[in-house]
Protein backbone atom coordinates (compact mmCIF):
# COMPACT_ATOMS: atom_id res chain seq x y z
CA UNK A 1 0.00 0.00 0.00
CA UNK A 2 3.03 2.41 -0.41
CA UNK A 3 1.68 4.65 -3.40
CA UNK A 4 -1.65 5.80 -4.12
CA UNK A 5 -2.72 7.95 -6.45
CA UNK A 6 -4.37 10.88 -5.97
CA UNK A 7 -7.95 9.83 -7.30
CA UNK A 8 -7.93 6.92 -5.49
CA UNK A 9 -6.93 9.50 -2.36
CA UNK A 10 -9.77 11.38 -3.27
CA UNK A 11 -12.32 8.86 -3.60
CA UNK A 12 -11.00 7.53 -0.49
CA UNK A 13 -11.91 10.41 1.32
CA UNK A 14 -15.12 10.97 -0.12
CA UNK A 15 -16.25 7.48 0.76
CA UNK A 16 -14.66 7.82 4.59
CA UNK A 17 -16.44 11.07 4.77
CA UNK A 18 -20.19 10.15 3.94
CA UNK A 19 -20.64 6.75 5.85
CA UNK A 20 -18.74 8.77 8.86
CA UNK A 21 -21.64 11.09 8.98
CA UNK A 22 -23.80 8.26 9.10
CA UNK A 23 -22.19 7.01 11.97
CA UNK A 24 -22.06 10.15 13.19
CA UNK A 25 -25.33 11.57 12.93
CA UNK A 26 -26.74 9.64 15.93
CA UNK A 27 -24.48 11.16 18.27
CA UNK A 28 -25.22 14.57 17.50
CA UNK A 29 -28.73 14.23 18.80
CA UNK A 30 -26.87 12.74 21.86
CA UNK A 31 -24.59 16.17 22.08
CA UNK A 32 -27.30 18.13 21.28
CA UNK A 33 -29.78 16.71 24.54
CA UNK A 34 -27.31 17.03 26.76
CA UNK A 35 -26.67 20.35 26.49
CA UNK A 36 -30.22 21.14 26.64
CA UNK A 37 -32.30 23.09 29.74
CA UNK A 38 -34.71 21.11 31.49
CA UNK A 39 -37.49 23.00 29.69
CA UNK A 40 -36.53 22.70 26.37
CA UNK A 41 -36.05 18.58 26.74
CA UNK A 42 -40.05 18.52 27.83
CA UNK A 43 -40.71 19.46 24.10
CA UNK A 44 -39.29 16.42 22.33
CA UNK A 45 -39.17 18.05 19.39
CA UNK A 46 -35.42 17.73 17.90
CA UNK A 47 -33.31 20.41 17.12
CA UNK A 48 -29.74 20.53 15.89
CA UNK A 49 -29.01 23.33 18.26
CA UNK A 50 -30.63 22.89 21.40
CA UNK A 51 -33.37 26.26 21.83
CA UNK A 52 -31.78 27.25 25.43
CA UNK A 53 -27.97 26.19 25.77
CA UNK A 54 -26.74 25.25 29.26
CA UNK A 55 -23.67 23.93 30.73
CA UNK A 56 -24.90 23.99 34.11
CA UNK A 57 -25.89 20.01 33.37
CA UNK A 58 -22.13 19.12 33.80
CA UNK A 59 -22.54 20.03 37.28
CA UNK A 60 -25.53 19.39 38.17
CA UNK A 61 -24.96 15.71 37.69
CA UNK A 62 -22.79 15.47 40.15
CA UNK A 63 -24.54 17.49 43.03
CA UNK A 64 -27.69 16.61 42.27
CA UNK A 65 -27.08 12.84 40.94
CA UNK A 66 -24.17 10.73 42.22
CA UNK A 67 -22.21 10.76 39.25
CA UNK A 68 -18.63 10.82 41.41
CA UNK A 69 -19.44 7.38 43.01
CA UNK A 70 -20.91 5.85 39.87
CA UNK A 71 -17.51 6.25 38.27
CA UNK A 72 -15.29 5.38 40.93
CA UNK A 73 -16.88 2.20 40.82
CA UNK A 74 -16.69 2.11 37.33
CA UNK A 75 -13.28 2.44 37.50
CA UNK A 76 -12.28 -0.12 40.04
CA UNK A 77 -14.41 -2.80 38.48
CA UNK A 78 -12.97 -2.13 34.88
CA UNK A 79 -9.38 -2.28 35.83
CA UNK A 80 -9.71 -5.29 37.11
CA UNK A 81 -12.01 -6.93 34.68
CA UNK A 82 -9.17 -6.01 32.28
CA UNK A 83 -6.24 -7.12 33.18
CA UNK A 84 -7.79 -10.99 34.37
CA UNK A 85 -9.42 -10.94 30.95
CA UNK A 86 -6.51 -10.64 29.16
CA UNK A 87 -3.50 -12.48 31.20
CA UNK A 88 -6.13 -15.66 31.43
CA UNK A 89 -7.34 -15.44 28.03
CA UNK A 90 -3.65 -14.98 26.94
CA UNK A 91 -2.53 -17.90 28.81
CA UNK A 92 -5.08 -20.50 28.19
CA UNK A 93 -5.22 -19.64 24.47
CA UNK A 94 -1.61 -20.51 24.20
CA UNK A 95 -2.78 -24.33 25.23
CA UNK A 96 -5.64 -24.58 22.69
CA UNK A 97 -3.28 -23.07 19.57
CA UNK A 98 -0.29 -25.21 20.46
CA UNK A 99 -0.83 -28.20 22.62
CA UNK A 100 -2.64 -31.20 22.19
CA UNK A 101 -3.95 -34.10 24.46
CA UNK A 102 -6.74 -36.53 24.56
CA UNK A 103 -9.60 -34.68 24.39
CA UNK A 104 -8.48 -31.10 23.58
CA UNK A 105 -11.05 -31.02 20.62
CA UNK A 106 -14.03 -31.90 22.19
CA UNK A 107 -12.27 -29.07 25.38
CA UNK A 108 -12.54 -26.94 22.65
CA UNK A 109 -15.74 -27.24 21.50
CA UNK A 110 -17.13 -27.35 24.77
CA UNK A 111 -15.29 -23.90 25.36
CA UNK A 112 -17.23 -22.29 22.39
CA UNK A 113 -20.58 -24.09 23.80
CA UNK A 114 -20.43 -22.12 26.15
CA UNK A 115 -20.60 -18.67 23.76
CA UNK A 116 -24.06 -20.61 22.99
CA UNK A 117 -25.71 -21.04 25.67
CA UNK A 118 -28.31 -18.13 26.74
CA UNK A 119 -27.19 -16.24 29.71
CA UNK A 120 -30.96 -15.65 30.60
CA UNK A 121 -31.12 -19.58 31.50
CA UNK A 122 -28.01 -19.56 33.61
CA UNK A 123 -28.55 -16.27 34.80
CA UNK A 124 -30.87 -17.75 38.23
CA UNK A 125 -28.60 -20.98 39.26
CA UNK A 126 -25.44 -18.41 38.86
CA UNK A 127 -27.35 -16.13 41.04
CA UNK A 128 -27.81 -18.67 43.36
CA UNK A 129 -23.89 -19.46 43.65
CA UNK A 130 -22.53 -15.82 44.17
CA UNK A 131 -25.56 -15.54 46.79
CA UNK A 132 -24.20 -18.86 48.51
CA UNK A 133 -20.67 -17.18 48.82
CA UNK A 134 -21.70 -14.02 50.26
CA UNK A 135 -20.50 -12.40 47.02
CA UNK A 136 -23.75 -10.31 46.60
CA UNK A 137 -23.98 -6.79 47.00
CA UNK A 138 -19.89 -6.60 45.87
CA UNK A 139 -17.34 -6.41 43.25
CA UNK A 140 -16.79 -9.81 43.51
CA UNK A 141 -19.51 -11.36 41.07
CA UNK A 142 -18.66 -8.74 38.34
CA UNK A 143 -14.53 -8.85 38.35
CA UNK A 144 -13.41 -12.50 39.77
CA UNK A 145 -14.96 -14.70 36.16
CA UNK A 146 -12.53 -12.26 34.26
CA UNK A 147 -10.01 -14.27 35.52
CA UNK A 148 -11.21 -17.27 34.19
CA UNK A 149 -10.73 -16.95 30.31
CA UNK A 150 -13.58 -15.57 28.09
CA UNK A 151 -14.16 -18.05 26.02
CA UNK A 152 -14.74 -15.38 23.27
CA UNK A 153 -11.19 -13.87 23.90
CA UNK A 154 -9.46 -17.20 24.22
CA UNK A 155 -10.82 -18.04 20.41
CA UNK A 156 -9.86 -14.50 19.10
CA UNK A 157 -6.55 -15.54 20.41
CA UNK A 158 -6.14 -18.92 19.26
CA UNK A 159 -7.07 -17.64 15.90
CA UNK A 160 -4.02 -15.53 15.67
CA UNK A 161 -1.53 -17.51 17.42
CA UNK A 162 -2.00 -20.42 14.47
CA UNK A 163 -1.21 -18.29 12.19
CA UNK A 164 2.34 -17.74 13.80
CA UNK A 165 4.57 -19.92 12.17
CA UNK A 166 5.19 -23.16 14.22
CA UNK A 167 9.11 -23.55 12.84
CA UNK A 168 9.29 -20.45 15.56
CA UNK A 169 8.54 -22.80 18.95
CA UNK A 170 10.39 -25.86 16.59
CA UNK A 171 13.65 -23.36 17.02
CA UNK A 172 13.24 -22.12 20.65
CA UNK A 173 12.57 -25.71 21.23
CA UNK A 174 15.57 -26.90 20.02
CA UNK A 175 17.74 -24.60 22.00
CA UNK A 176 15.79 -25.70 25.07
CA UNK A 177 13.50 -23.26 25.94
CA UNK A 178 10.00 -24.73 27.44
CA UNK A 179 6.64 -24.42 26.81
CA UNK A 180 6.55 -21.24 29.67
CA UNK A 181 9.69 -19.65 27.62
CA UNK A 182 7.97 -20.22 24.39
CA UNK A 183 4.63 -18.93 25.25
CA UNK A 184 6.45 -15.79 27.49
CA UNK A 185 9.39 -14.87 25.12
CA UNK A 186 7.79 -15.69 21.46
CA UNK A 187 4.12 -15.94 21.25
CA UNK A 188 3.16 -13.18 23.90
CA UNK A 189 5.26 -10.32 21.90
CA UNK A 190 3.45 -11.44 19.10
CA UNK A 191 0.28 -11.50 19.89
CA UNK A 192 0.43 -7.99 21.62
CA UNK A 193 -1.64 -6.15 19.29
CA UNK A 194 -4.63 -8.60 19.36
CA UNK A 195 -4.16 -8.57 23.58
CA UNK A 196 -4.44 -4.96 23.24
CA UNK A 197 -7.79 -4.85 21.19
CA UNK A 198 -9.08 -7.52 23.82
CA UNK A 199 -8.64 -5.18 26.28
CA UNK A 200 -10.08 -2.01 24.60
CA UNK A 201 -12.91 -4.44 24.13
CA UNK A 202 -13.01 -5.65 27.44
CA UNK A 203 -12.75 -1.97 28.97
CA UNK A 204 -15.75 -1.27 26.98
CA UNK A 205 -17.60 -4.12 27.81
CA UNK A 206 -17.22 -3.88 31.93
CA UNK A 207 -17.20 0.34 31.13
CA UNK A 208 -20.75 -0.37 30.00
CA UNK A 209 -22.11 -3.64 31.56
CA UNK A 210 -25.57 -3.09 32.77
CA UNK A 211 -26.87 -6.70 33.07
CA UNK A 212 -23.89 -7.53 35.96
CA UNK A 213 -24.70 -4.93 38.11
CA UNK A 214 -28.53 -4.85 37.55
CA UNK A 215 -28.43 -8.26 39.00
CA UNK A 216 -25.88 -8.52 41.66
CA UNK A 217 -25.49 -4.81 42.97
CA UNK A 218 -28.19 -3.13 44.43
CA UNK A 219 -26.26 -0.67 47.32
CA UNK A 220 -26.56 2.89 45.37
CA UNK A 221 -22.99 3.08 47.03
CA UNK A 222 -21.68 0.27 45.00
CA UNK A 223 -23.56 1.19 41.82
CA UNK A 224 -20.90 1.77 38.45
CA UNK A 225 -22.17 4.15 35.89
CA UNK A 226 -23.84 2.03 33.32
CA UNK A 227 -26.41 1.12 36.01
CA UNK A 228 -25.89 4.61 37.41
CA UNK A 229 -27.21 5.68 34.14
CA UNK A 230 -30.77 3.99 34.29
CA UNK A 231 -31.05 5.22 38.05
CA UNK A 232 -30.70 8.50 36.89
CA UNK A 233 -33.39 8.27 34.00
CA UNK A 234 -36.03 6.61 37.11
CA UNK A 235 -34.74 9.55 39.84
CA UNK A 236 -37.89 11.27 38.82
CA UNK A 237 -39.96 8.33 40.19
CA UNK A 238 -43.35 8.03 37.03
CA UNK A 239 -42.30 11.40 35.93
CA UNK A 240 -40.81 12.16 32.30
CA UNK A 241 -36.75 11.03 33.02
CA UNK A 242 -34.73 13.93 32.99
CA UNK A 243 -33.33 13.30 29.50
CA UNK A 244 -31.00 16.26 29.48
CA UNK A 245 -29.41 14.54 32.84
CA UNK A 246 -29.35 11.01 31.25
CA UNK A 247 -27.31 12.25 27.70
CA UNK A 248 -25.00 14.08 30.51
CA UNK A 249 -24.63 10.83 32.78
CA UNK A 250 -24.48 8.89 29.09
CA UNK A 251 -21.50 10.86 27.45
CA UNK A 252 -19.13 10.33 30.42
CA UNK A 253 -20.37 6.25 29.95
CA UNK A 254 -19.23 7.19 25.94
CA UNK A 255 -15.72 9.25 26.53
CA UNK A 256 -13.65 7.20 28.40
CA UNK A 257 -14.24 4.62 26.10
CA UNK A 258 -13.23 6.57 22.69
CA UNK A 259 -10.17 7.84 25.11
CA UNK A 260 -9.03 4.65 25.46
CA UNK A 261 -9.59 3.07 21.92
CA UNK A 262 -7.58 6.14 20.88
CA UNK A 263 -4.73 5.54 23.21
CA UNK A 264 -5.31 1.52 22.84
CA UNK A 265 -5.43 1.46 18.76
CA UNK A 266 -1.61 2.46 18.65
CA UNK A 267 -0.78 -0.67 20.26
CA UNK A 268 -3.38 -3.04 18.14
CA UNK A 269 -2.35 -1.32 14.58
CA UNK A 270 1.11 -0.41 14.89
CA UNK A 271 3.20 -2.50 17.53
CA UNK A 272 4.04 -5.21 15.19
CA UNK A 273 5.72 -3.16 12.85
CA UNK A 274 9.25 -3.21 14.95
CA UNK A 275 8.56 -6.93 15.56
CA UNK A 276 8.76 -9.70 13.26
CA UNK A 277 6.57 -8.70 10.91
CA UNK A 278 5.71 -12.15 9.53
CA UNK A 279 4.07 -13.02 12.70
CA UNK A 280 0.49 -12.14 13.03
CA UNK A 281 -1.82 -12.55 10.05
CA UNK B 1 6.27 -36.24 23.65
CA UNK B 2 2.65 -36.53 22.95
CA UNK B 3 1.90 -37.56 26.93
CA UNK B 4 3.95 -34.54 28.57
CA UNK B 5 2.42 -32.33 25.95
CA UNK B 6 -0.99 -33.71 27.44
CA UNK B 7 -0.14 -32.46 30.73
CA UNK B 8 1.23 -29.17 29.40
CA UNK B 9 -2.38 -28.64 27.61
CA UNK B 10 -3.93 -28.91 31.04
CA UNK B 11 -1.53 -26.89 32.84
CA UNK B 12 -2.22 -23.98 30.30
CA UNK B 13 -6.36 -24.18 30.08
CA UNK B 14 -6.37 -24.47 33.94
CA UNK B 15 -7.73 -20.83 34.54
CA UNK B 16 -10.55 -21.30 31.94
CA UNK B 17 -10.95 -25.28 33.08
CA UNK B 18 -11.46 -24.27 36.83
CA UNK B 19 -13.80 -21.38 36.30
CA UNK B 20 -15.80 -23.26 34.15
CA UNK B 21 -16.42 -26.24 36.45
CA UNK B 22 -16.73 -24.03 39.86
CA UNK B 23 -19.15 -21.16 38.48
CA UNK B 24 -20.38 -22.60 34.64
CA UNK B 25 -21.01 -26.38 34.70
CA UNK B 26 -23.16 -25.96 37.75
CA UNK B 27 -25.76 -23.31 36.43
CA UNK B 28 -25.49 -25.32 33.11
CA UNK B 29 -26.49 -28.72 34.26
CA UNK B 30 -29.05 -27.26 36.07
CA UNK B 31 -31.03 -26.14 33.16
CA UNK B 32 -30.28 -29.27 31.31
CA UNK B 33 -32.58 -30.47 34.17
CA UNK B 34 -35.16 -27.84 34.77
CA UNK B 35 -36.04 -27.73 31.02
CA UNK B 36 -37.83 -31.56 32.31
CA UNK B 37 -39.38 -30.07 34.78
CA UNK B 38 -42.64 -27.53 35.23
CA UNK B 39 -40.16 -25.17 37.21
CA UNK B 40 -41.67 -21.55 37.68
CA UNK B 41 -39.28 -19.95 39.72
CA UNK B 42 -40.62 -20.11 42.90
CA UNK B 43 -42.15 -23.41 43.82
CA UNK B 44 -40.28 -26.59 43.71
CA UNK B 45 -40.24 -28.35 40.04
CA UNK B 46 -42.17 -31.68 39.44
CA UNK B 47 -40.09 -33.70 36.64
CA UNK B 48 -42.43 -33.80 33.46
CA UNK B 49 -40.08 -35.67 30.91
CA UNK B 50 -40.28 -34.63 27.42
CA UNK B 51 -43.22 -32.52 27.39
CA UNK B 52 -41.59 -28.93 27.46
CA UNK B 53 -39.76 -30.09 24.42
CA UNK B 54 -42.78 -31.73 22.42
CA UNK B 55 -45.02 -28.93 23.21
CA UNK B 56 -42.65 -26.35 22.04
CA UNK B 57 -42.14 -27.96 18.72
CA UNK B 58 -45.71 -29.52 18.39
CA UNK B 59 -47.68 -26.73 19.90
CA UNK B 60 -46.14 -23.52 20.09
CA UNK B 61 -46.69 -21.19 17.10
CA UNK B 62 -44.83 -18.26 18.49
CA UNK B 63 -41.62 -20.41 18.83
CA UNK B 64 -41.22 -21.32 15.01
CA UNK B 65 -41.91 -18.03 14.00
CA UNK B 66 -39.37 -16.51 16.51
CA UNK B 67 -37.24 -18.87 15.20
CA UNK B 68 -37.94 -17.88 11.38
CA UNK B 69 -37.67 -14.33 12.29
CA UNK B 70 -34.18 -14.84 14.18
CA UNK B 71 -32.48 -17.00 11.13
CA UNK B 72 -34.45 -14.30 8.69
CA UNK B 73 -32.27 -11.65 11.21
CA UNK B 74 -29.20 -13.73 11.01
CA UNK B 75 -28.87 -14.76 7.33
CA UNK B 76 -29.04 -10.69 6.43
CA UNK B 77 -27.41 -9.19 9.31
CA UNK B 78 -24.23 -11.08 9.71
CA UNK B 79 -23.25 -11.35 6.02
CA UNK B 80 -24.26 -7.86 5.12
CA UNK B 81 -22.04 -7.01 8.51
CA UNK B 82 -19.20 -8.76 7.85
CA UNK B 83 -18.88 -7.40 3.90
CA UNK B 84 -19.10 -3.97 5.32
CA UNK B 85 -16.73 -3.93 7.87
CA UNK B 86 -14.42 -6.00 5.37
CA UNK B 87 -15.05 -3.10 2.82
CA UNK B 88 -14.01 -0.25 5.55
CA UNK B 89 -11.34 -1.89 7.04
CA UNK B 90 -9.81 -1.85 3.71
CA UNK B 91 -10.75 2.03 3.20
CA UNK B 92 -9.08 2.36 7.34
CA UNK B 93 -6.08 0.34 6.38
CA UNK B 94 -4.80 3.46 3.97
CA UNK B 95 -2.03 5.48 4.56
CA UNK B 96 -4.11 8.74 4.29
CA UNK B 97 -3.85 12.28 6.18
CA UNK B 98 -6.01 12.39 9.25
CA UNK B 99 -6.69 8.63 9.55
CA UNK B 100 -6.35 7.92 13.10
CA UNK B 101 -9.40 10.34 12.93
CA UNK B 102 -11.79 8.52 10.72
CA UNK B 103 -10.82 5.00 12.83
CA UNK B 104 -11.90 6.32 15.74
CA UNK B 105 -14.77 7.87 14.03
CA UNK B 106 -16.23 4.37 13.15
CA UNK B 107 -15.77 2.59 15.91
CA UNK B 108 -17.23 4.77 18.08
CA UNK B 109 -20.72 3.67 17.63
CA UNK B 110 -19.74 0.12 19.19
CA UNK B 111 -18.40 1.55 22.54
CA UNK B 112 -22.46 2.88 22.88
CA UNK B 113 -23.87 0.49 25.05
CA UNK B 114 -26.82 -1.42 23.62
CA UNK B 115 -29.22 -0.42 26.05
CA UNK B 116 -28.05 3.32 25.31
CA UNK B 117 -28.37 2.21 21.30
CA UNK B 118 -31.68 1.25 21.44
CA UNK B 119 -33.16 4.39 23.03
CA UNK B 120 -31.75 6.47 20.48
CA UNK B 121 -32.87 3.90 17.35
CA UNK B 122 -36.23 4.70 18.55
CA UNK B 123 -36.22 7.95 17.84
CA UNK B 124 -34.42 7.31 14.78
CA UNK B 125 -36.91 5.43 13.25
CA UNK B 126 -39.82 7.31 13.69
CA UNK B 127 -42.12 7.60 11.44
CA UNK B 128 -42.65 11.11 10.01
CA UNK B 129 -40.24 13.18 12.91
CA UNK B 130 -37.37 10.57 13.03
CA UNK B 131 -33.86 11.26 11.05
CA UNK B 132 -34.24 8.60 9.29
CA UNK B 133 -37.11 9.02 7.33
CA UNK B 134 -36.74 13.00 7.32
CA UNK B 135 -33.29 12.10 5.47
CA UNK B 136 -34.90 9.84 2.91
CA UNK B 137 -37.71 12.53 2.29
CA UNK B 138 -34.33 15.35 1.33
CA UNK B 139 -34.50 12.60 -1.78
CA UNK B 140 -38.22 12.46 -1.91
CA UNK B 141 -38.16 8.76 -0.96
CA UNK B 142 -41.30 8.23 1.60
CA UNK B 143 -39.83 6.16 4.43
CA UNK B 144 -41.61 3.16 5.24
CA UNK B 145 -42.68 3.06 9.12
CA UNK B 146 -39.81 1.11 9.84
CA UNK B 147 -40.86 -0.59 14.12
CA UNK B 148 -44.62 -0.42 13.12
CA UNK B 149 -44.58 -2.06 9.80
CA UNK B 150 -44.37 -5.98 9.76
CA UNK B 151 -42.35 -5.69 6.70
CA UNK B 152 -39.56 -4.05 7.49
CA UNK B 153 -39.08 -3.98 11.36
CA UNK B 154 -36.52 -6.79 10.78
CA UNK B 155 -34.59 -4.52 8.28
CA UNK B 156 -34.58 -1.74 10.75
CA UNK B 157 -33.04 -4.55 13.03
CA UNK B 158 -30.26 -4.90 10.68
CA UNK B 159 -29.87 -1.58 9.59
CA UNK B 160 -29.24 -0.47 13.88
CA UNK B 161 -26.76 -3.90 13.81
CA UNK B 162 -24.67 -1.98 11.33
CA UNK B 163 -24.06 0.73 13.04
CA UNK B 164 -21.85 -1.08 15.24
CA UNK B 165 -20.03 -3.02 13.12
CA UNK B 166 -16.79 -1.49 14.64
CA UNK B 167 -15.35 -3.89 16.26
CA UNK B 168 -15.01 -6.14 14.06
CA UNK B 169 -13.24 -3.78 11.86
CA UNK B 170 -10.55 -3.23 14.81
CA UNK B 171 -9.86 -7.04 14.54
CA UNK B 172 -9.94 -6.88 10.43
CA UNK B 173 -7.37 -3.83 10.71
CA UNK B 174 -5.39 -6.13 13.61
CA UNK B 175 -4.79 -8.81 11.09
CA UNK B 176 -3.99 -6.37 7.97
CA UNK B 177 -1.02 -4.69 9.64
CA UNK B 178 0.12 -8.27 10.24
CA UNK B 179 0.60 -8.90 6.64
CA UNK B 180 4.56 -8.66 5.75
CA UNK B 181 5.08 -5.75 3.42
CA UNK B 182 7.32 -7.74 1.58
CA UNK B 183 4.21 -9.70 0.12
CA UNK B 184 2.58 -6.68 -1.61
CA UNK B 185 6.08 -5.44 -3.01
CA UNK B 186 6.52 -8.35 -4.59
CA UNK B 187 3.16 -8.22 -6.35
CA UNK B 188 3.41 -4.50 -7.23
CA UNK B 189 6.36 -5.47 -8.98
CA UNK B 190 4.98 -8.43 -11.15
CA UNK B 191 2.26 -5.43 -11.88
CA UNK B 192 -0.46 -6.65 -9.64
CA UNK B 193 -3.12 -4.23 -9.24
CA UNK B 194 -4.71 -2.83 -5.89
CA UNK B 195 -7.50 -5.11 -6.64
CA UNK B 196 -5.44 -8.02 -7.27
CA UNK B 197 -3.47 -7.75 -4.43
CA UNK B 198 -6.37 -7.36 -2.58
CA UNK B 199 -8.09 -10.68 -3.30
CA UNK B 200 -4.74 -12.84 -3.71
CA UNK B 201 -2.88 -11.62 -0.92
CA UNK B 202 -5.48 -9.45 1.90
CA UNK B 203 -8.45 -11.51 1.74
CA UNK B 204 -6.68 -14.97 2.60
CA UNK B 205 -4.52 -13.42 4.73
CA UNK B 206 -7.53 -12.61 7.39
CA UNK B 207 -9.67 -15.78 6.82
CA UNK B 208 -8.52 -16.33 10.19
CA UNK B 209 -9.65 -13.61 11.52
CA UNK B 210 -12.80 -13.72 8.86
CA UNK B 211 -13.93 -16.52 10.66
CA UNK B 212 -13.68 -15.74 13.55
CA UNK B 213 -15.69 -12.96 13.26
CA UNK B 214 -18.26 -14.94 11.70
CA UNK B 215 -18.43 -17.76 14.44
CA UNK B 216 -19.00 -14.98 16.84
CA UNK B 217 -21.15 -13.16 14.47
CA UNK B 218 -23.36 -15.87 13.99
CA UNK B 219 -23.43 -17.01 17.67
CA UNK B 220 -24.15 -13.52 18.71
CA UNK B 221 -27.08 -12.44 16.04
CA UNK B 222 -28.59 -15.88 17.08
CA UNK B 223 -29.17 -14.36 20.55
CA UNK B 224 -30.40 -11.52 19.80
CA UNK B 225 -31.66 -9.72 23.03
CA UNK B 226 -31.73 -6.41 23.98
CA UNK B 227 -32.44 -5.07 20.34
CA UNK B 228 -35.79 -6.76 20.31
CA UNK B 229 -36.79 -6.40 23.71
CA UNK B 230 -36.49 -2.63 24.12
CA UNK B 231 -36.62 -1.36 20.41
CA UNK B 232 -39.65 -3.58 19.55
CA UNK B 233 -40.67 -5.92 22.39
CA UNK B 234 -41.42 -8.63 19.65
CA UNK B 235 -44.33 -6.46 17.71
CA UNK B 236 -46.18 -5.68 15.49
CA UNK B 237 -47.43 -8.80 15.98
CA UNK B 238 -44.48 -10.95 16.39
CA UNK B 239 -42.90 -10.05 13.16
CA UNK B 240 -39.52 -9.15 15.12
CA UNK B 241 -40.13 -11.41 17.73
CA UNK B 242 -36.89 -13.88 18.35
CA UNK B 243 -35.77 -16.97 20.15
CA UNK B 244 -33.76 -15.14 23.36
CA UNK B 245 -36.49 -12.58 23.68
CA UNK B 246 -39.47 -14.99 23.86
CA UNK B 247 -37.14 -17.10 26.00
CA UNK B 248 -36.94 -13.80 27.92
CA UNK B 249 -40.60 -13.56 28.40
CA UNK B 250 -41.43 -17.18 29.20
CA UNK B 251 -38.89 -17.47 31.92
CA UNK B 252 -39.60 -13.29 33.70
CA UNK B 253 -42.70 -12.37 33.11
CA UNK B 254 -44.89 -15.49 32.68
CA UNK B 255 -42.54 -17.91 35.30
CA UNK B 256 -42.68 -20.71 32.60
CA UNK B 257 -38.17 -21.33 33.39
CA UNK B 258 -39.13 -24.80 32.93
CA UNK B 259 -40.17 -24.17 29.17
CA UNK B 260 -37.82 -21.59 28.75
CA UNK B 261 -34.96 -23.46 29.58
CA UNK B 262 -35.89 -25.98 27.07
CA UNK B 263 -36.10 -23.21 24.57
CA UNK B 264 -32.96 -21.94 25.46
CA UNK B 265 -31.32 -25.99 24.76
CA UNK B 266 -32.85 -26.21 21.38
CA UNK B 267 -31.40 -23.04 20.77
CA UNK B 268 -28.22 -24.02 21.74
CA UNK B 269 -28.42 -27.47 19.72
CA UNK B 270 -29.32 -25.24 16.14
CA UNK B 271 -26.36 -23.06 17.43
CA UNK B 272 -23.96 -26.22 17.36
CA UNK B 273 -24.66 -27.57 14.60
CA UNK B 274 -24.15 -24.35 13.12
CA UNK B 275 -20.67 -23.80 14.20
CA UNK B 276 -19.84 -27.16 13.63
CA UNK B 277 -20.55 -26.87 9.77
CA UNK B 278 -18.61 -23.71 9.72
CA UNK B 279 -16.08 -25.29 11.59
CA UNK B 280 -15.57 -28.20 8.94
CA UNK B 281 -16.03 -26.16 6.04
CA UNK B 282 -12.99 -23.93 7.47
CA UNK B 283 -10.50 -26.31 6.22
CA UNK B 284 -11.92 -25.66 2.67
CA UNK B 285 -11.32 -21.70 2.80
CA UNK B 286 -9.54 -20.51 6.35
CA UNK B 287 -5.36 -19.97 5.63
CA UNK B 288 -2.91 -20.94 8.76
CA UNK B 289 0.80 -20.71 8.61
CA UNK B 290 0.73 -24.15 9.16
CA UNK B 291 -1.05 -25.39 6.09
CA UNK B 292 1.52 -23.81 4.04
CA UNK B 293 4.82 -25.89 2.98
CA UNK B 294 6.98 -22.66 4.03
CA UNK B 295 5.38 -22.60 7.23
Amino acid sequence: MARISLMEKGVSYVILCAVGILLFAPFIYMLSIAFASDATTVKVAFTFIPLEFTFENFTKVFTNYHLGTYLKNSVIITFWTVIGSVASASFVSYGFARLKAKGSGIIFVILLSTMMIPGEVTMVPQFIIYKELGWVNTFLPLIVPSFFAGAYNVFLIRQFIMAIPRSLDEAAMIDGMGHFGIYSKIILPMTFPILSAIAIFSFSYNWGNFMGPLIYINDPEKTPLALGVQLISTASGGQMPPWNMVMVASLFLTIPMIIVYMLGQRFVYEANISGGSSGIK
Amino acid sequence: MKNKDGRWFYLFISPWLIGFIALTLGPILFSIYMSFTDWDLFQSANFIGIDNYKNLLTDDPIFWKSLWNTFYYSFIAVPLGMSISLWIAYYLNKKLKGITFFRVLYYLPSVVPVVAASLLFIQLFAPTEGLINQGLALFGIQGPAWLLDANWVKLALVVMSLWGVGGGVVLLLAGMKGIPPELYEASAIDGASSKQSFFSITFPMLTPVIFFNLVTGIIGALQTFAQVFIVTSGGPDNASQMVVPYLFQNAFRFYKMGYASAIAWVLFIIILLLTLIVFRSSALWVHYEEGKENG
